[in-house]
């Protein structure tokens, strides 16, 4: 076996056991909530008999362990429950939704790497007036809170300038194809994903920042800066390139806010994701629902994890042996 | 006790000795909201959240400096209590996660071997779980109280300082007076608490400011996807509804907002200016 499929095999183990935590963890709070677990696992429907047929379908009525056993099985098999209220199964229910969320994601992830990692070198490079003012601008950019951020973006250029949709993924009744198709959702999504940018275009340049200042200072800066080469080059090939590493790091560990940061920004612009179906579940109070979110949200987050630890893995030999 | 209160001392010396222009504009700004929020009752002329002390919907005017709501609730006295309850769940928050973050930081940083191995495990796969989601989920099913609610941002926020602590554990345990105080013979928990805790304790604290902040905007977002205690002014439940209004009313989602983005910049301010103030190698620069 070569050293980087045992690598990804040894890092695969590490992550499986967290995808049990979570279980665990839901399986604790559902147990510990006050009142009867089944109106929790199944929602609250009203219909008694209902009620009495998840009971004895999820095993309630059986000992702690065995309800643990027939849980874990469940979840394993893809079955988080059944939502009465919606008449859907969970799984289906939050399946349709993620393409949704992370096309949202991956748009505001790349926007802000971009963005953040240029402006973030600039306002190391340059000190001085454009730096304080980047620096400000940047503080702004991570305080103020995003949700609320898009809905004055929505007041501003969709209610009063008129300039974008209200809402939603394609314009209702248009049935777009092809091209257009294309064309309609990116003019949705220009807001939402500008919004959740923001937002990360602050912390990817705070984070590039002190990684390009703090790079700036060792030896071999000195070393390049006194053999001649041209300021510009010192900066972006020898000070950036070193201080990539962190910043990539944390592009990749940010996954888990920036999924949270797209849940609460779907909210405001009814984009049709995981987010929008959370709001709509917790005022249904369908928790089946609501468990469901967390427990795929946490599994995409471990899955993004694992990816940037392989990648790195393969990047940077060193790691592997770890 | 000499040897407990001396780091204090020094730590607070050296803080009003030199301010970085952040750290002051932060400390400023903070006392400021606290200020306000002590003197809520004092500053406002309507009881928080009752309904109909003005036509419901009515955009900012002299009684109504910030407009009212939907139930015709005063949006000015609600931002300001608002301000009460965010730094009163932002700060007993972070209190429980300190009391679960330092015992586990403490024990995983002093022991090595398998109770440090079994701690952080937990605090790393905790730290990678969606914080936010998991308290929704424990509001969401507990039960929509204001208690449940700091308890459930404390219950969640605790990896960080666990793992900051432990740092700062491994460093010090290592340092001389340390080995003196073994030599002597004091026990494990006259080191622990009596040693190193008062030496880590500086290096933590801007990170535990900057937890406020984040334990203030999660109780925003909680609030914003509609999970609070109606019974509470919040500024996040007020966006919440201002978002159901946003076309006809914007000062329902313009003022709390504001101010909410206010709290969160003078807490970034002060976390961020006691950084820089802690690490001398960026400060003069």
């Amino acid at each position: 076996m070569s050293p980087l499929v045992a690598f990804v095999i040894r890092r695969l183990l590490q992550y499986i056991p967290m995808i049990l935590v979570v279980i665990v963890v839901i399986f604790i709070l559902v147990r510990m909530a006050p009142g009867d677990p089944t109106y929790i696992l199944v929602g609250e429907v009203g219909d008694e008999s209902f009620v009495q047929a998840a009971r004895e379908r999820l095993g309630l009525n059986k000992p702690l362990h065995e309800q643990f056993l027939i849980y874990i099985l469940n979840v394993f098999r893809g079955d988080l429950g059944y939502s009465y209220l919606r008449s859907e199964s969970v799984s289906k229910l939050i399946i349709d939704r993620i393409p949704a969320t992370l096309i949202l994601v991956l748009t505001a992830m790349f926007i802000s790497a971009a963005v953040g990692i240029i402006i973030g070198t600039i306002s190391a490079a340059r000190r001085g007036i454009l730096d304080i003012s980047l620096s400000l601008l940047t503080l702004f950019g991570i305080s103020i809170p995003y949700f609320w951020l898009g809905q004055m973006i929505l007041i501003v250029f969709s209610v009063y300038l008129g300039l974008f949709p209200l809402g939603g993924m394609i314009s209702v009744g248009m049935d777009y194809q092809g091209i257009n198709y294309a064309l309609d959702i990116i003019y949705h999504l220009t807001l939402p994903a500008l919004t959740l940018a923001i937002f990360n275009i602050a912390f990817t340049t705070k984070i590039t920042r002190g990684s390009v200042l703090e790079a700036l200072t060792q030896d071999y800066i000195i070393t390049a800066r006194s053999k001649g080469i041209p300021e510009r080059r010192v900066i972006f090939r020898h000070a950036l390139r070193n201080a990539l590493i962190p910043v990539v790091t944390y592009t990749g560990f940010n996954t888990g806010v920036l999924l949270v940061g797209a849940i609460l920004t779907e909210t405001v612009f009814a984009w049709p994701g995981m987010g929008s179906l959370l709001y709509d579940s917790i005022r249904l109070r369908d928790y089946p629902v609501v468990l469901g979110i967390f427990i795929y949200g946490s599994i995409m987050v471990i899955i993004a994890n694992l990816i940037v630890d392989i990648l790195y893995g393969i990047l940077d030999p060193r790691i592997r042996m770890r | 006790m000499a040897n407990r209160v001396y780091p204090l001392i020094c730590y607070i010396s050296r803080l009003t000795k030199r301010l970085n222009p952040r750290l002051m504009t932060g400390i400023i700004l903070i006392s400021f909201l606290i200020l306000i929020a002590l003197l809520a009752p004092l500053i406002t002329w309507y009881p928080p959240l009752k309904s109909l002390v003005g036509k419901p919907f009515t955009p900012p005017n002299l009684q109504h400096p910030f407009g009212t709501d939907d139930l015709g609730r005063d949006i000015y006295t609600n931002v300001i209590y608002g301000i009460r309850t965010s730094l009163t769940i932002g700060v007993s928050s972070v209190i429980i996660a300190l009391l679960i973050g330092v015992i586990a930081g403490v024990l995983a940083g002093y022991y090595s071997g398998i109770v440090e191995d079994v701690l952080m495990r937990l605090t790393d796969m905790t730290l990678i779980l969606p914080q936010f989601l998991l308290a929704l989920v424990i509001v969401a099913i507990f039960g929509q109280s204001f208690q449940n609610i700091i308890l459930a941002i404390g219950i969640v926020s605790w990896p960080g300082i666990a793992r900051m602590l432990r740092a700062e554990f491994l460093s010090i345990k290592e340092r001389p007076f340390i080995e003196a105080a073994r030599a002597v013979g004091l026990s494990d928990m006259r080191i622990i608490f009596g040693e190193i805790l008062p030496n880590a304790i500086p290096a933590v604290i801007p990170y535990v400011v900057l937890q406020v902040n984040t334990a203030i905007l999660v109780e925003a977002g909680l609030g914003f996807l509609g999970v609070g205690d109606p019974n509470v002014p919040s500024l996040g439940l007020m966006l919440n509804t201002a978002q159901q209004y946003l076309t006809r009313s914007w000062w329902m989602a313009l003022f709390p907002g504001l101010v909410l983005s206010f709290l969160v910049v003078a807490l970034n301010l002060l976390g961020d200016g006691l950084i820089d103030y802690m690490n001398p190698r960026l400060r003069k620069r």
